[in-house]
């Protein structure tokens, strides 16, 4: 039986793999892993959710859940296309030289 | 299951660590596969038996396969470590360590917990619905005997019963357009990877002027077609 005394360390972790998906996205340069990143935070959304559905006994956080999985891969989808052309192009992977959008 | 969990969820940080900072690519995608390993564990002891099935087979199964894919496809150079003398580095510790604090206070000081909970209101909290219709015997005599995750009050018809009925019932218009992305992002992507060749890129339709610089590759062109058969086809529609 799980104890309701877990469910802040369910949200301290969510809030951890959250802010730790940010830094992330901040600090790294490559694009892959920036989005790896993002997933990180994706992930730490359904963990939120999905325990705050269990804790108000409520299926409504699982759908919501199930959301955002399947916008997760199609962003990835696209995100991952993107790159590929952008290598394909003889650009290098880096995202502070992919800067054409500042100009 | 509380040891079960703490220790799932010390991994889950350990290895989310790891995706931020491992210098190589690679590794910082196999941190991640770990990371989803586990979540799904957590979905699991959590009663969400769906999601754990999907987050398994989505994400640790689709979208990390095709990460892996693209990483040894474009092989990208490992890149230093960030320095620990960076200043953006010590402000995202602060950062983080300042809104998990926030957010474990909110969690133990802002909800309320309900401490006699002997009907199945709304209002009750997850433990004690469990508990008050184990009282009343509508679980057997003790419900957690025979299996280690227990029957959360909402999922006795089953979770996935459950939540297909919120999908295709309450939900099913957002359903029906998460399908309409996933066409979208799928057509997307066949878009932005099909092959730029001179010959068979251009549509005849669009003049030549119409070139696009961004889409140039950066060496000269091969050529496609030999210069028998093909060659003149290809001309032809130019």
């Amino acid at each position: 039986m799980l104890s309701q005394a877990m469910f802040p360390w369910i949200l301290l972790t969510a809030g951890f793999l959250f802010t730790l998906g940010a830094l992330g996205v901040l600090i790294r340069r490559n694009p892959l892993v920036v989005f790896m990143c993002i997933e990180l935070m994706l992930n730490a959304v359904n963990l939120a959710l999905v325990g705050y559905s269990s804790f108000l006994s409520s299926e409504e956080g699982q759908v919501f859940a199930f959301m955002v999985i399947v916008v997760a891969a199609a962003e990835v989808v696209v995100g991952l296309g993107l790159l590929t052309r952008v290598f394909s192009i003889g650009r290098e992977l880096d995202v502070d030289d992919l800067d054409e959008m500042k100009r | 299951m509380n040891a079960l969990l703490a220790a799932v969820l010390i991994l889950i940080a350990i290895s989310a660590l790891g995706v931020v900072f491992s210098p190589q690519t690679i590794y910082s995608a196999l941190s991640l596969v770990l990371t989803v390993g586990l979540l799904a564990v957590v979905f699991l002891v959590l009663n969400a038996q769906f999601l754990f099935a999907v987050q398994l087979i989505v994400y640790a199964g689709a979208v990390m396969v095709l990460f892996v894919f693209i990483i040894a496809l474009l092989d990208p150079a490992s890149e230093e470590r960030p320095r620990i003398t960076d200043p953006r580095l010590a402000l995202g510790v602060l950062a983080i360590a300042g809104i998990c604090t926030a957010v474990f206070i909110a969690a133990r000081n802002g909800i309320t917990y309900a401490t006699s909970c002997t009907t199945q209101a709304t209002t009750c909290m997850h433990g004690y619905a469990v508990g008050s219709l184990a009282a009343t015997g509508a679980l057997g005599a003790d419900p957690y005997s025979t299996f280690g995750f227990p029957q959360n009050a909402v999922n006795q018809a089953g979770n996935v019963q459950v939540l297909a009925n919120q999908l295709f019932h309450t939900y099913v218009l957002p359903f029906e357009i998460t399908s309409l992305l996933l066409l979208v992002a799928a057509i997307g992507a066949v878009y932005l990877t099909r092959r730029t060749r001179t010959g068979i890129r251009r549509d005849p339709r669009i003049p030549e002027s119409w070139s696009d610089d961004l889409m140039e590759r950066a060496e000269p062109p091969v050529p496609t077609a030999p210069a028998g058969a093909g060659a003149p086809v290809a001309e032809a529609r130019r």
